[in-house]
C-alpha cells in the first residue's frame, strides 16, 4: 500500500473516494496524521473529485422539497404556498327519471334566455375590449417614446456615468445587465472597469438556466473612464438565463469563457 | 486550481452560516437555495432515485440547521463540503449501510468556490470537456468508483482488468482532469 514512506497516489485517490477497506483506511488515516506531504497530495485529489462531482448533469429539484424544508425550519418561503383545498361540496343533482320529461320545455326556454343574455354580455365585453385596446395603443406609443429616450441616454457618447458608493470607498468595477429572455434583448452597462492591454477585450457570457454551455453575448472595451455598454447583442430569443459573467478574452472574442471570471451575477430567487 | 470564496462578501456562505448559528431561517433558506439543487443532482446521479435523492437533501440541510458547527469544524468552503457529503451520503445508501460517521467527520480542506452559478457552470463545462478527452477505460473506472460506489475489486471483476490496473486508471484519470483544469 505504501510507496517508500508515503502513501501511494493510487491509494490516496481511493481514500479520497472512501473506496478503501477498513484496515487500509485506518492505516492511511494514521499516516495522514503525521505526514503533511500526503495531506497536501490528498487535498489535490479531493479537489479533483469535487470537480468531478460538479460535472453532474443539473436536475430540477421538485418544488415540494424546498417547501418541506422551509416548513421544517419555520422559515418563510418565497414561493407561493399551495392554497388550501377548495371546500366546495360536490354538486349532486337527483332527479326522478319519470319526472324528467316535465322539465324539458322549461329547460329549453331557460337555455335560450341564458344564451341571449350571454350574447348581450359578450357584445358589451367586446366593446369594452375595443376601448381598452385603443387606450393600450396610446399607452404603448408613449412607452415606446420613453424606451427610446432611455436607450439614447444610456448609450449617448457624452453621457456621464457616475456610480455612487459609500464615501471613501475606492470605486469598484461593476456591471449591470438587463435581459429579456423572451425576446433575447440585453443591455449591459459597465463602470470602473480596468483598462485592457491591446488585443484583449471583455466578453459577456450568458449562463443558460438549463445548464447548457455558456453563450457569448458580445465583447467590449471600456473607455478611458472605465465605462462600457453593450446594447442588443445578437442573442436567440427564449433562452432563460440563470447568471451572467464577464471574462477577459482575445479582442475578437472566444467560443468558451477563460477563467478567471472578473465579474459575475446571478438571477437569485426572490427573497434573497 | 480554483478561485476561492470571498468570505467577507455580503451574502457569503460564512456570513450566512453565522446567521444560521443565530437561528435565522431566512439565512438557512438562502443556503438551501444556493446549494440544494447541486446536492440533489449529485445524489440523484448516484442513487438514480428522485425520492432517495430528496431524502439526502432533506437530511443534509436539516443537520446544518440543527448543527451549523458540523461544517464550521471543517476548514474548506461550504460548497465543496456539501458536494463531498452529498456524494458520500448517497453512496452509503446504495451500499445499503447506515452512515457510519457524522457530518462532523467529513472534514475537507478544499476551498473550491462553487457558491456562484457562474463559477459552477464554468467548472462543470470544463470538467465535461476534460472527461470527454480521457481514454474510455479511465473514465469508466473513475465514474464506477465515484458515482456508482464500486470498490476497486468490484470494478476489476466487472471490467475483467487486474486490480492494479484499475487503481492506476482511477489515479491517472483524476490527475488528467486536474491538468486539464489547470491548463
Amino acid at each position: 500500500m505504501k510507496g517508500g514512506t508515503h502513501i501511494s497516489q493510487d491509494d490516496l485517490a481511493l481514500y479520497a473516494m472512501r473506496s478503501l477497506g477498513p484496515e487500509e483506511t485506518a492505516s492511511v488515516r494514521a499516516h495522514l496524521e503525521v505526514c503533511e506531504e500526503c495531506r497536501k497530495e490528498l487535498a489535490m485529489f479531493e479537489d479533483d473529485l469535487i470537480a468531478l462531482a460538479v460535472s453532474t448533469e443539473p436536475h430540477e429539484m421538485p418544488a415540494h422539497v424546498r417547501q418541506r424544508f422551509v416548513d421544517s425550519i419555520g422559515g418563510i418561503s418565497s414561493t407561493a404556498a399551495p392554497g388550501p383545498a377548495r371546500a366546495e361540496s360536490p354538486s349532486v343533482i337527483t332527479m326522478h327519471p319519470r319526472r324528467a320529461a316535465v322539465w324539458i320545455p322549461w329547460a329549453a326556454a331557460a337555455a335560450m334566455a341564458v344564451t341571449a343574455g350571454g350574447l348581450a354580455v359578450r357584445n358589451h365585453a367586446l366593446d369594452e375590449r375595443l376601448a381598452q385596446e385603443a387606450q393600450r395603443n396610446v399607452s404603448l406609443t408613449g412607452q415606446n417614446a420613453y424606451a427610446e429616450r432611455v436607450v439614447q441616454v444610456l448609450t449617448a457618447r457624452d453621457a456621464q456615468h457616475v456610480v455612487l458608493t459609500t464615501a471613501k470607498t475606492p470605486p469598484m468595477p461593476t456591471g449591470r445587465t438587463t435581459y429579456l429572455a423572451r425576446t433575447g434583448e440585453l443591455i449591459f452597462q459597465g463602470s470602473n472597469l480596468a483598462s485592457l492591454p491591446p488585443g484583449k477585450a471583455y466578453e459577456l457570457w450568458l449562463i443558460p438556466a438549463d445548464g447548457s454551455a455558456s453563450i457569448p453575448a458580445g465583447t467590449f472595451r471600456p473607455d478611458a473612464q472605465g465605462n462600457a455598454s453593450l446594447v442588443f447583442p445578437k442573442l436567440s430569443a427564449g433562452v432563460a438565463a440563470k447568471a451572467f459573467g464577464i471574462t477577459i478574452e482575445r479582442a475578437e472574442g472566444s467560443p468558451t469563457p477563460t477563467l478567471p471570471i472578473v465579474l459575475a451575477g446571478s438571477d437569485r430567487p426572490a427573497g434573497e | 486550481m480554483f478561485r476561492t470564496a470571498d468570505t467577507n462578501a455580503p451574502g457569503s456562505d460564512e456570513l450566512l452560516l453565522n446567521r444560521v448559528g443565530q437561528r435565522d431561517p431566512q439565512a438557512m433558506t438562502q443556503i438551501f437555495d444556493r446549494y440544494a439543487g447541486l446536492v440533489f443532482s449529485i445524489a440523484l446521479r448516484v442513487l438514480k432515485d428522485p425520492g432517495q435523492a430528496e431524502d439526502v437533501v432533506q437530511e443534509i440541510f436539516t443537520q446544518i440547521w440543527q448543527r451549523p458547527g458540523a461544517f464550521v469544524s471543517s476548514k474548506g468552503s461550504l460548497g465543496a463540503w456539501l458536494v463531498v457529503v452529498a456524494r458520500n451520503r448517497a453512496i452509503d445508501l446504495i451500499r445499503r449501510r447506515r452512515p457510519t460517521d457524522s457530518l462532523e467527520d467529513h472534514v475537507i480542506t478544499s476551498k473550491v468556490n462553487i457558491a456562484s452559478e457562474v463559477e459552477r457552470t464554468t467548472l462543470m463545462q470544463k470538467v465535461r470537456t476534460a472527461l470527454d478527452t480521457l481514454p474510455s477505460e479511465q473514465r469508466l473506472s473513475v465514474e464506477l468508483a465515484y458515482f456508482d460506489g464500486l470498490t476497486q475489486t468490484e470494478i476489476a471483476e466487472r471490467t475483467g482488468d487486474p486490480l492494479g490496473t484499475v487503481k492506476t486508471r482511477i489515479r491517472l484519470a483524476l490527475i488528467s482532469l486536474r491538468r486539464a483544469l489547470q491548463a
